[in-house]
């Protein structure tokens, strides 16, 4: 019985590592991990950077020598290389605030399920309400109200972000807490730490893990949109949006490559994190496996 | 029901005032205004204060605040700072152009995403639904704006057969002016439409193939067929009607959405609507413009979700009839 | 009933066997199964959870699901060849020649097509000559038959707004629209309660006699074998263990395993009403002091004018949590060491005054006494003191473990934790897990390792370990399988005796109660409505509910 279950396990667990989506992400994190190492130049080293290459389309070879396969941006800057720069940054930003907004969100989710009365009501008001406004919204607000800076793009993000988290932890939490093995600790001299975490918090945050792969990706495209729209990251820490916004203006003339590469790369990063999350969600949800049984 | 629905609105009422004032907090410690009405170079001293003076920032901020919202309340959120006109007469000029971008989209995306999420649900599992399903992840995949980038790259540039930005001519209609009376104006339509349609489409698509597969397991559904109802009435006057409760809730807060959303859509469109003036407000930190929208945004929004409340109350029988 | 033609049966099964594709080489769904229905006929089939009767009805109304795959065998209706995925044939089957009825009555009806109009597409559906006029008018008379009141006015209601016996009685009606010849009603009156399932039995039988249908009853359940059934099969992981007439088959069971579960059936001792019917003291006036067997001992327990009501104050609106049945002025007693019961259908309020004087909920008034400590149940935090005295043992054992926790972490737990303060907890735990006949080797197991029936034991030693002076059971047995449940009863009153501890048993079954407690309450919309030593109840109370529900036992079952 114990082996046929671990089989069960090493089965299902072998058919999500080795997908495409996620050797696609491993890749895009040791690329952005290597950037420096890998990236043929620094394009934002002045001395690296040859003006009078600019715009030159994909594949050309460069006087210095350089061979620029996706071509440069309208200062002479290699695009691979700003693509690589930018994945860091993407990359930095929308994992800080998800773990940020996870851990806030889940804390104030089982919070608002093991207190109730108004702890709950509180919480769950500003959640809802700011659920039912558009993320874009929310984030446009945060970050008309709290200013421009790296710092604050994550800030933004973290607001957007944390309220998902609480409603869906504390939604668990309550149908758990409702439970009668919660009742059963209850009645006892439990401690009440002991009943958080070792019986309500063990058994509600499974589910919300895969959360975090679906808002990784929500983090991800909303930083590129603000920094898209000029909102984000400061020009001289440019993420996968920035440059994307970059080349906006050279696509009318017909120097598609400007924007199109770094766009594909952050389209690529975004989908491998969404099928990632898909993959997690399939492999946890109980639903999808009750076969199994 | 009734009392839900008040007790909802006050409650998103009381959150809008909160926030209103975070917000008016917030953009107040962002930049100062005055440096955008008068020259920085020339201005003296007394330039500037009249300027901040004239602006009403010399004020304590709680004032300020007190007789900004005193204003909001009957629609004054003050001049724009840029372009000399009341704000909220400039939000709502901006209106029509964004009303019809999100209508065209949204009647777009419910009913594709609908039928499609149907069709994937039906055979769960199958040929189908696997690639309706891969399709709509990487649809939520592409970031909005560069999804209107390929849109321009490929319809406009490549293609040639749509332009690639603004609104074109117009049609007054009701006092307002509207192009999608008009064939050129359908034609500038279309791809901003699009970039706004698609993420949705998927969205739906995923929520009405989540919904068939629930109520199709549903005992009532197997029940129909034990009774010897035909699949095709089963699918329509049972299954639809049944999904259609969520469908319409995700329909009407994303309607909500696409108000917002088209931020990004304006901007690369060059749509003159609300959202690319609440960009360009927020980067010339025109404060009266910015509240203005931010406000309204929220307000359509509140009220739509009051709306879909409404409408869910009356297709389902058991909110409905509940006393 | 009379069969013109036993030679030519309606319907035949021949050696089935059904497979779970994704499980192949595992024991089969279905093994062999064959059986014969006779026009007019009620066949039960008779099994425990797991034993493949609803997959024989679902296979028979061609409604598997694609995971299953008929390996062999051949259902013949009407002498012709049933194919389990030809779906042309079945539009001219289903609802037409066979037709369903399911247990759960609210799922069966669409929550957003009034009651009416389902009836009417039926009929629609199922016969061809029929006018939308028509259809109204014999959907209606349907209606009627069934028993479902005013339906000219109610005509358009929707499910919700029917109770769920009336919501059963359309499915039934539904079940009958086209006329067919069989109706597979699976676990059709486990969903209600006890007076409308009797109710609800009787309409069936009827309906064979005026119609001439055919039913193949699914049920768990002896008791609505023996009321209403012709014949019989038992089933038992996948087989058919036994089948014969119902009368003899109950009579003279052959086989161990139906002997088990005859004898599992929990039985009603009522003397006959001759010898009821003089002492009427107590019909308008239920006594608080029901049966304190010893005189002179205190009661360990006095709940005085517990009430809960729905309404819910200033938060009212923001509230988002479900509401418990209400309570209005119940006073309950306990006697030291006895086991009280507490009798009620779903909805009488019989969980909340157990999870009342747990403490896991609070009333909105009332007083309670445990051991002459005095509190108030309407505060929360107000029995801190007597953490751990009163445990609970809950319906459900496959939520009542942790599903994170071991066993032995879970009972070393409430050792450590419980009012008992003990030294040496995994001799202690051992010494439990023996006396309530658990393996030891369970110790490092998980729930999902076990079977209900060891949950439930688990649960028991738990509650237990904790050392309390009350135990709260609610509804311990009902969501284990027959031939458990009376192992789990017996295994609770000797340790709750030996101990010396006293017990509030809840349950919905009279049978179980009476076997067990000394005094009983029965519970009826919130209030006691009748109370008294047990011996009183069964045998001297007028009260018409209690007389209803005694009454509405399987006369089989009744001594």
């Amino acid at each position: 019985m114990k082996a046929n279950t671990l089989r069960t396990l090493w089965k299902r667990h072998r058919g999500m590592s080795i997908s495409l989506p996620g050797l696609l992400l491993a890749a895009y994190v040791l690329l952005a991990l290597a950037a420096p190492l890998i990236a043929p130049q620094n394009p934002y080293d002045p001395l690296q950077i040859y003006g009078w290459e600019a715009s030159s389309p994909p594949g050309t070879i460069g006087g210095a020598g350089y061979f620029y396969l996706l071509g440069t941006d309208g200062l002479g800057r290699d695009i691979l290389s700003t693509i690589l720069y930018g994945l860091r940054i993407s990359l930095v930003v929308s994992i800080t605030s998800t773990v940020i907004a996870a851990l806030i969100g889940l804390t104030a989710g089982v919070s608002a399920a093991h207190f109730g009365r108004w702890v709950d009501v509180v919480i769950m008001r500003i959640v809802d309400l700011q659920l039912s406004l558009p993320t874009i919204l929310v984030a446009l607000i945060a970050i008309v109200t709290l200013g421009p800076g790296i710092d604050r793009i994550i800030l933004a993000i973290v607001i957007v972000q944390w309220a998902t988290y609480a409603r869906v932890i504390r939604g668990i939490a309550l149908s758990e807490s409702g439970k009668p093995y919660l009742d059963a600790a209850r009645l006892m001299r439990l401690p009440t730490w002991r009943v958080l975490f070792r019986h309500l918090l063990p058994n509600s945050i499974a589910p919300a893990i895969t959360l975090i792969p679906i808002e990784l990706g929500h983090a991800v495209a909303l930083e590129a949109t603000l920094s898209f729209l000029g909102l984000g990251v400061p020009v001289d820490k440019p993420s996968l949006g920035s440059t994307v916004a970059n080349g906006f203006q050279y696509l009318m003339t017909g120097q598609y490559w400007i924007s199109l590469f770094p766009g594909l790369a952050l389209f690529g990063l975004i989908a491998s994190i969404n099928f990632v999350g898909e993959g997690v969600r399939r492999n946890l949800d109980p639903r999808s496996r009750s076969h199994d049984a | 029901m009734m009392t839900t629905i008040i007790g909802r609105l006050s409650q998103a009422a009381l959150l809008l005032l909160v926030m209103s004032a975070i917000g008016f907090v917030g953009i107040h410690s962002v930049g100062n205004p005055v440096y955008n009405i008068v020259n920085i170079e020339t201005a003296t001293a007394e330039d500037i204060r009249n300027a901040t003076i004239a602006l009403g920032l010399d004020q304590p901020l709680w004032r300020q605040y007190l007789l900004f919202m005193g204003k909001v309340v009957t629609g004054n959120f003050g001049t724009s700072y840029i372009y000399h006109l009341p704000a909220f007469d400039l939000v709502m000029s901006k209106l029509p152009a964004t009303l019809e971008l999100a209508s065209i989209a949204m009647l777009i995306a419910a009913p594709c995403g609908t039928l499609l999420g149907l069709l994937a649900g039906r055979k769960q599992g199958g040929a189908i639904d696997r690639a309706i399903l891969k399709a709509s992840v990487f649809a939520l995949s592409i970031p909005s704006f560069w999804l209107s980038m390929v849109l321009i790259l490929v319809g406009a540039i490549t293609l040639g057969w749509f332009p690639s930005g603004g609104r074109g001519p117009t049609v007054s209609l009701v006092g307002q002016e509207w192009s999608f009376l008009t064939v050129e104006g359908l034609r500038r339509l279309t791809l901003p439409a699009l970039a706004l349609a698609i993420p949705n489409i998927a969205l739906i698509a995923r929520l009405a193939r989540a919904g068939t597969i629930e109520v199709e397991s549903q005992d009532f559904v197997r029940f129909c067929r034990a009774k010897g109802l035909s699949p095709r009435r089963i699918l329509f006057r049972h299954t639809l009607p049944n999904i259609s409760i969520p469908i319409v809730t995700i329909v009407g807060m994303q309607f909500g959405g696409m108000l917002a959303f088209a931020v990004v859509v304006e901007t690369i469109f060059a749509w003159p609507g609300m959202g690319k003036l609440l960009i360009d407000s927020i980067q010339l930190l025109d404060r009266p413009v910015v509240m203005a929208t931010l406000t309204f945004v929220s307000l359509a929004f509140v009220g739509l979700n009051a709306l879909v409340d409404l409408l869910y109350a009356m297709l389902d029988p058991r909110v409905r009839l509940s006393t | 009933m009379t069969h013109d033609s036993p030679q030519a049966p309606l319907l035949v099964v021949r050696n089935l066997t059904l497979v779970h594709r994704a499980t192949t080489g595992s024991t089969p769904i279905l093994r062999d199964v064959s059986l014969s229905l006779q026009r007019g006929e009620i066949l039960g089939v008779i099994g425990e959870s797991g034993a493949g009767k609803s997959s024989l009805g679902n296979a028979i109304l061609g409604l598997l699901s694609p995971d299953f795959e008929r390996t062999t065998g051949t259902i013949l209706f009407n002498g012709k060849p049933l194919d389990g995925n030809n779906e042309r044939q079945w539009d001219t089957i289903r609802g037409r020649r066979i037709s369903a009825i399911f247990q759960d009555h609210t799922a069966s009806l669409d929550p957003l097509m009034a009651i009416g109009p389902q009836l009417e597409e039926t009929i629609l559906a199922t016969n061809d000559t029929m006018s939308r006029r028509q259809a109204r008018d014999h959907a209606i008379q349907l209606l009627t038959r069934v028993g479902i009141p005013d339906i000219d006015q109610r005509y358009h209601h929707y499910p919700h707004q029917f109770s769920g016996g009336q919501r059963q009685r359309a499915v039934i009606a539904i079940a009958l629209a086209g006329r067919p010849d069989i109706i597979i009603a699976d676990e059709p009156t486990s969903a209600l309660d006890a007076t409308v399932q009797k109710q609800i039995l009787y309409l069936l039988r009827e309906l064979v006699e005026e119609t001439n249908v055919s039913i193949i009853l699914v049920t768990h359940d002896m008791g609505v074998v023996s009321e209403i059934t012709d014949s019989v099969i038992v089933m038992r992981h996948g087989e058919i263990v036994e089948q014969g007439p119902t009368s003899s088959l109950l009579d003279a069971p052959q086989r161990t395993y139906t002997r088990s579960l005859l004898a599992a059936v929990p039985r009603l001792r009522v003397s006959n009403p001759g010898e009821r019917k003089e002492r009427t003291k107590h019909l308008n006036d239920p006594p608080l002091h029901v049966g304190s067997m010893e005189p002179g001992t205190r009661p360990i327990l006095v709940a005085r004018g517990i009430t809960k009501s729905f309404s819910g104050g200033v938060f009212a609106l923001l509230r988002t949590r479900p509401q418990t049945p209400a309570l209005q002025d119940v006073c309950v007693q306990l006697d030291r060491g006895m086991i009280t019961g507490i009798v009620g259908e779903s909805g009488s309020g019989k969980s909340t005054i157990g999870r009342i004087i747990a403490g896991l909920e609070t009333a909105g008034d009332g007083k309670i006494e445990i051991d002459d400590t005095c509190f108030d149940p309407s505060r929360s935090g107000s029995r801190s003191g007597l953490l751990g005295k009163v445990q609970m043992i809950f319906q459900d054992p496959a939520m009542s473990l942790n599903p994170r926790m071991s066993i032995s972490e879970s009972l070393r737990e409430s050792v450590r934790y419980g009012a008992a303060i003990a030294k040496d907890e995994l001799s202690i735990v051992g010494t439990m897990m023996d006396r309530l006949g658990l393996a030891r080797s369970l110790l490092p197991r998980y729930p999902h390792q076990l079977s209900g029936g060891q949950k439930q034991r688990v649960c028991i030693a738990r509650a237990l370990l904790a050392g309390p002076s009350i135990i709260v059971a609610d509804e311990p047995t009902s969501a284990l399988d027959v031939s458990v449940q009376a192992e789990i009863v017996q295994l609770l009153r000797e340790n709750v005796r030996e101990r010396g501890i006293s017990m509030l048993f809840i349950s919905h079954d009279l049978a179980l109660v009476q076997e067990l407690c000394s005094s009983i309450y029965i519970f009826k919309d919130g209030r006691v409505e009748d109370a008294g030593s047990s011996e009183f109840i069964f045998t001297h109370s007028q009260n018409p509910y209690t007389r209803s529900l005694i009454d509405a036992r399987p006369r089989r079952f009744t001594h």
